[in-house]
């Protein structure tokens, strides 16, 4: 689950918590490869803004965690440097991408992990991995020093074994950044407790989920009914089914651009032979050093933003983003959250995995990705545990709104407890 | 999809496939778009940002300053003497 890790821990007892860091994450003391052979060696010069802020509030950053090739992947198998396996059952995914970190947040105690979200990559594993998984507001926590796989789409989030360990550490990492733009525009963080009362389930996310974990969820809704007295809602908000190909379009678009960098000049890999011509040598590395889901996306990406193909699939899935945010507006004007299972299923066996051909992968993300695509804050939380694996549940709140959903997981935590593998205690 | 497609878009991509790749890649590319072509119906609105919150732009002093110490950058890079080797231009 780490690509790196630290080699001792250190004596020295000044610090004050531990953690571990995604690796697309810079970190100035160690590579930074983000799942991607093309950035073996890459040393970057300087920390991410989360990663030196968390270290300045006394955090021991103790290895980096594995991950999908730049986040491409739901299942964590698409990375240059191995497969971590699930704690709860090693024959099966940790989720992706963020699989190494949610494995870490899930085995070690007392330790808060840095994942990133792009279209569910906390979300996904964290509820494979049965932890708590933040994915802020878009903008909610600057960019500086990620590795870019979408810039409209890419969120860096916490995951943890609880809420309260999330709260205590989210501030830290959130707020204005003057090294990302898009992280200044934001209203203070208001982490205050609120008095929650309606949450909103969209009929159209309720169809094509596995049977027991549809009954986890539903057994889940009855408990805040009951014990946290919620109202539950069904609503219906069309849009949503637009949401995953309109995501693929635009993340696949902007990371084709974002991957044009490596080309074996800057960082990690360079190429053999500097005889050859410029185009030439870029091709060599880029076709030796990418993985199969980084060229395929690649080819997706650069195709919809071609000539002729432009309007129809780039601006469109623009325009498309755009009713998504209009249709959960109005929904989260009535009601305080939406409320969706986190995955359609539980964590799957590699061997199943290996069958799934491409769309039947990216399929799999249609629950996460709506909030991703809107930039919506969201929260997966541990509901239930189908075959002795978890399963999640995702609650979706306003823009920049928070506070709601550390709120409502710190209540779920009174009425639910989660389990985790037995391995150290 | 045309082969002379897929080949036009590695090339613009900077990447170079094997034939199984082409064929390989050609296929999945054809499934995942047929189903793209789903936007075709969805509704739009006709006004839309680029980012799904407002962002500001931010601008700084005029001012002369170096982030990053240039010799660790120096350390990074293919040198020969004091220039950056790369590959042939022309």
């Amino acid at each position: 689950m780490f690509s790196e890790l630290i080699d001792e821990m250190p004596l020295d007892s000044s610090f004050k918590f531990n953690f571990s860091a995604k690796d697309n994450l810079c970190t100035i003391d160690f590579q930074t490869r983000a799942g991607s052979k093309i950035l073996d060696g890459y040393r970057p010069p300087f920390d991410a803004t989360p990663v030196r802020r968390l270290r300045r509030a006394g955090g021991l950053l103790v290895g980096k965690t594995n991950m999908d090739e730049f986040g491409f992947g739901t299942f964590c198998t698409n990375s240059g440097y191995g497969v971590p396996r699930n704690p709860f059952d090693i024959e099966r995914s940790c989720g992706g991408s963020s699989g190494g970190a949610a494995a870490a947040a899930c085995l070690l105690e007392d330790h808060i992990s840095l994942g990133v979200s792009t279209g569910g990559s906390i979300s996904c594993p964290a509820s494979f991995c049965g932890v708590v998984g933040l994915t802020p507001t878009y903008g909610r926590v600057s960019r500086y020093g990620l590795v870019d796989y979408g810039n409209s789409l890419d969120k860096v989030g916490i995951l943890a074994r609880s809420s309260s360990m999330i709260k205590n550490h989210f501030p830290t990492i959130a707020g204005s950044d003057p090294m990302d733009p898009t992280s200044c525009a934001q209203p203070a963080l208001d982490l205050d407790e609120t008095q929650i009362d309606s949450i909103a389930v969209p009929r159209e996310a309720m169809e094509n989920i596995h049977p027991a974990v549809m009954d986890s969820f539903l057994r889940a809704l009855d408990i805040m009914r009951d014990r946290l007295s919620i109202d539950i809602h069904e609503v219906t908000v069309p849009s949503l089914r637009f949401a995953l190909p309109a995501y693929y379009v635009l993340a696949t678009s902007e990371a084709s651009t974002n991957l044009a960098r490596y080309c074996g000049m800057r960082f990690g890999v360079k190429g053999d032979d500097v005889t050859q011509h410029f185009n030439d040598y870029f091709s060599s590395v880029r076709s030796k050093n990418f993985g199969k889901e980084a060229k395929r996306r690649i080819l997706l990406g650069t195709y919809s933003r071609m000539v002729g193909f432009r309007n129809r699939y780039y601006l469109k899935a623009l325009s498309v983003r755009q009713t998504v945010i209009s249709d959960y507006a109005r929904v989260l004007k009535e009601h305080d959250l939406v409320a969706t299972p986190t995955m359609p299923f539980i964590a799957p066996r590699f061997s199943e995995i290996e069958r799934m051909k491409p769309i039947e992968m990216y399929r799999a993300d249609f629950l996460t990705v709506p909030p991703n695509l809107a930039g919506l804050p969201h929260i997966s939380v541990p509901c239930g545990y189908v075959d002795s694996m978890p399963t999640g549940m995702q609650l979706v709140s306003q823009h920049w709104s928070e506070g709601v959903l550390l709120n409502i997981a710190n209540m779920w935590e009174g009425v639910f407890q989660y389990r985790f593998p037995g391995a150290r205690q | 999809m045309k082969s002379e497609t897929i080949e036009e878009v590695a090339r613009i991509a900077r990447l170079e496939l094997t034939e199984t790749e082409r064929t390989e890649f050609s296929r999945d590319l054809e499934e995942v778009l047929e189903y793209f072509s789903m936007l075709d119906e969805a509704p739009g609105e006709k006004e839309y940002g680029l980012n799904p919150v407002e962002i500001l732009d931010m601008l700084r002093e005029d001012e002369v300053g170096q982030e990053i110490d240039p010799e660790l950058l120096v350390k990074m890079m293919d040198m020969f003497e004091d220039l950056v080797r790369g590959p042939r231009l022309v």
